[in-house]
């Protein structure tokens, strides 16, 4: 999961990774009551997943707390690419004269670490790659829970960054390995690390992704990521153990499948035959019939959706509990269409019971057959 | 011939007393696999289905003489079950549970590779030679024995491609799950020269996914060093940007590292035959076999 700002900074500050200090509101009378010393001027910055929000307004200056409470207010009011702005970050307004950029994160294809660093920062590292390789080392680090010196030495020499900050540089890179390390991050970035005006390092702003298989051990970060999932139904769904997939903010067919693999399939001959999924859902292996029940409410509670197609290949999933769930559920469903596959284990079953509730449930035989159907019935 | 798992398979099931341990242990046992202990910490001493209880893989091993083990344990004890089969000298690690993670595979994966100890899973449904044994917990019946080879990332995609190739009377040679997570502990070249090599199979049908780098490494390899037929399928082409499709492992970077696209122009630059779906693969294998 992607911490917003704020909470990445605090991650930062937890592993002494010099970073800028602020806090975090998320109403203007929260703003009028706080009591707080500030030394102005401060920055203000909505705290939504996406970037450029400076381009969209999200990232304002304010000289005083009237400033800070009028410039506050439009913030937390706005809408940034679809994100409502529900809190934002208040901060010291650091003076730079130098933006650098460092990460760590994980190389799939050597299944180890790698650390990224350019003295030039502050935009995207892409963008710097490929204008100037030569200012950005990328260094696959071999396995271990701390970063040898000797890395730290290449990067330095390599990318011509000034002598004076290599010990501070040297330091940070000690302090943000070990909370990739010990944070289970999929991605722990620094953009822009800043040279102050008075010439140290800071954090000014940072992304952290930590490994959602990994948050059982990060109990803090756990309860962080309701607050912050936008999705609605993705959280409905994950009360399930379900995974809710937006797909598309288009379409009007939602997929329920009961694994990945199933998913991507279904949506890759959907697509093709120029129909559009705007959702799936994973029910995973072993579904009941209340719980696959639930599953059909959330996905047919997405406005966009008419047609729903289940697609099951059943292994621990039986056929007999998706179609009973099915027939719980029905009535609740004002879906246009339903159509329904059942391949494997209690398939017969499954597929009777589904035939006794009647209506017009669309039962097809194969995932091909699905697909013709969707699309017969689109006159596609 | 087969490989991997077969008749001569000494198998150890980990958390065997657990509830899904002790179910899939009887399914491998009514499947012909030679399960010869079990291993759950606290419970050695103890019998289930017929087969010994040990505390630890060492004592398994020191009795048994196994040959491989899978693990029928929680993520979150993934780790610690994974590497003591690793250290205590078991050749075949199969992982089977879904949610390990990422920095415990990181670790895993070189271990592994360490020691020489093949590493399968995690997020995989294990790996069976039909008609002869299997490992882990795949709905056998749907598989049957033949000359194709299918090594897979996901689980219900290779049960359609070997549903649909029984039909048509296509049976396989050995089925390997690749498993879905980011960090595999065996990618898919590390398991082609088995295919290659293997004198019972055939053709090499390759089910991968949206993420990641492996069907690209694949490709190089198969240009370089293999002779016999592939399929590959790619499953994910119209999943959005920078979002997990379940699998922790397919999702395609914001920059577009991992996409469906990518990995079929390789392939096919490497004489990979491309199928667009399940039923695809079916109608390319027809023309080979």
């Amino acid at each position: 999961m992607k911490l917003l700002e704020y909470k990445a900074h605090e991650v930062f500050h937890e592993f002494e990774v010099p970073s800028i200090n602020g806090f975090t509101v998320s109403s203007v009378e929260e703003l009028e009551s706080d009591t707080r010393e500030i030394e102005y001027p401060v920055v203000i910055k909505a705290q939504v997943q996406t970037g450029n929000r400076g381009k969209a307004g999200g990232i304002q200056f304010a000289q005083n707390k009237a400033e800070l409470i009028q410039k506050g207010g439009e913030i937390l009011s706005m809408t940034i690419k679809g994100l409502e702005v529900n809190r934002i970050f208040i901060t010291e307004k650091v003076d730079i004269s130098k933006e650098m950029y460092l990460s760590f994160t994980m190389d799939r294809k050597t299944k180890l670490g790698v650390m990224i660093f350019s003295p030039e920062g502050g935009v995207d590292i892409n963008e710097i790659a490929e204008k100037n390789p030569d200012k950005v080392a990328k260094v696959i680090l071999p396995p271990g829970d701390e970063i040898e010196d000797f890395i730290l030495q290449y990067v330095i020499d390599r990318t011509g960054l000034d002598p004076q900050y290599a010990e501070e540089f040297k330091s940070i890179c000690r302090h943000l390995y070990r909370m990739y390390v010990q944070y289970d991050c999929l991605l722990a970035e620094i953009n822009p690390l800043v040279v102050t005006k008075a010439g140290h390092l800071k954090a000014l702003d940072g992304k952290v992704d930590i490994d959602d298989n990994s948050l059982y051990r990060h109990s803090s970060i756990e309860a962080f990521r309701d607050e912050i999932t936008e999705n609605q139904l993705v959280l409905a769904a994950r009360k399930f153990d379900f995974l809710y997939i937006p797909i598309k903010d288009t379409g009007n067919i939602g997929v329920i499948s009961n694994g990945s693999g199933m998913i991507m399939s279904s949506i890759d001959l959907i697509s093709k035959r120029g129909m559009e999924v705007t959702c799936a859902l994973d029910l995973g292996g072993g579904a009941t019939a209340d719980r696959i029940k639930e599953a059909l409410k959330i996905v047919a509670s997405n406005p966009l959706v008419d047609t729903i197609f289940i697609n099951i290949f059943g292994g621990i999933t039986r056929c007999d509990e998706i179609a009973n769930g099915v027939a719980q559920s029905i009535e609740h469903i004002d879906a246009n269409r339903l159509v329904i596959r059942l391949e494997g284990t209690n398939k017969e079953q499954g597929l009777q019971i589904i035939r006794d509730i009647g209506g017009n449930i669309e039962l097809v035989d194969g995932l091909y057959a699905g697909v013709d159907a969707l699309a017969e019935g689109m006159k596609v | 011939m087969s490989f991997f798992v077969d008749e001569n398979t000494r198998l150890i099931v980990q958390g065997i007393t657990g509830r899904e341990g002790t179910f899939h242990t009887q399914q491998m046992q009514e499947y012909g696999t030679q399960v010869v202990a079990g291993v759950t910490p606290g419970k050695g001493g103890t019998e289930v289905l017929g087969v010994p209880v040990y505390n630890t893989v060492r004592e398994a091993m020191e009795r048994h003489q196994a040959n491989a083990s899978v693990l029928f344990v929680p993520p979150k004890f993934l780790y610690g079950a994974a590497y003591e089969a690793i250290v205590s000298g078991v050749p075949l690690v199969m992982t089977i549970a879904e949610g390990t993670p990422v920095h415990d595979m990181l670790k895993l994966h070189h271990l592994a590779k360490e020691k020489g100890v093949r590493l399968i899973g995690p997020n995989s449904f294990g790996v069976i030679s039909p008609g002869k044994a299997k490992a882990g917990f795949m709905a056998h019946r749907i598989f049957s024995e033949g000359r194709v080879g299918v090594m897979s990332r996901s689980a219900t995609n290779c049960y359609e491609t070997v549903f649909l190739l029984k039909n048509a009377g296509i049976g396989q040679s050995t089925v390997v799950g690749v498993g879905g997570d980011m960090i595999p502990g065996s990618t898919f070249v590390d398991i082609l020269p088995f295919y290659e090599e293997d004198p019972d199979t055939d053709v090499v049908i390759m089910i991968g996914e949206i993420g990641g780098s492996e069907e690209e490494l694949a490709a190089e390899y198969i240009k370089a060093n293999v002779s016999k037929p592939v399929i590959a399928l790619i499953a994910g082409k119209n999943a959005p940007k920078d979002t997990s499709m379940g699998h922790a492992g397919a999702i395609v970077s914001p920059d577009g590292e991992g996409s469906a696209e990518s990995k079929e122009e390789k392939l096919r630059a490497a004489g990979v035959h491309i199928a667009e779906s399940t039923e695809d693969i079916l109608r390319i294998v027809k023309t080979l076999v």
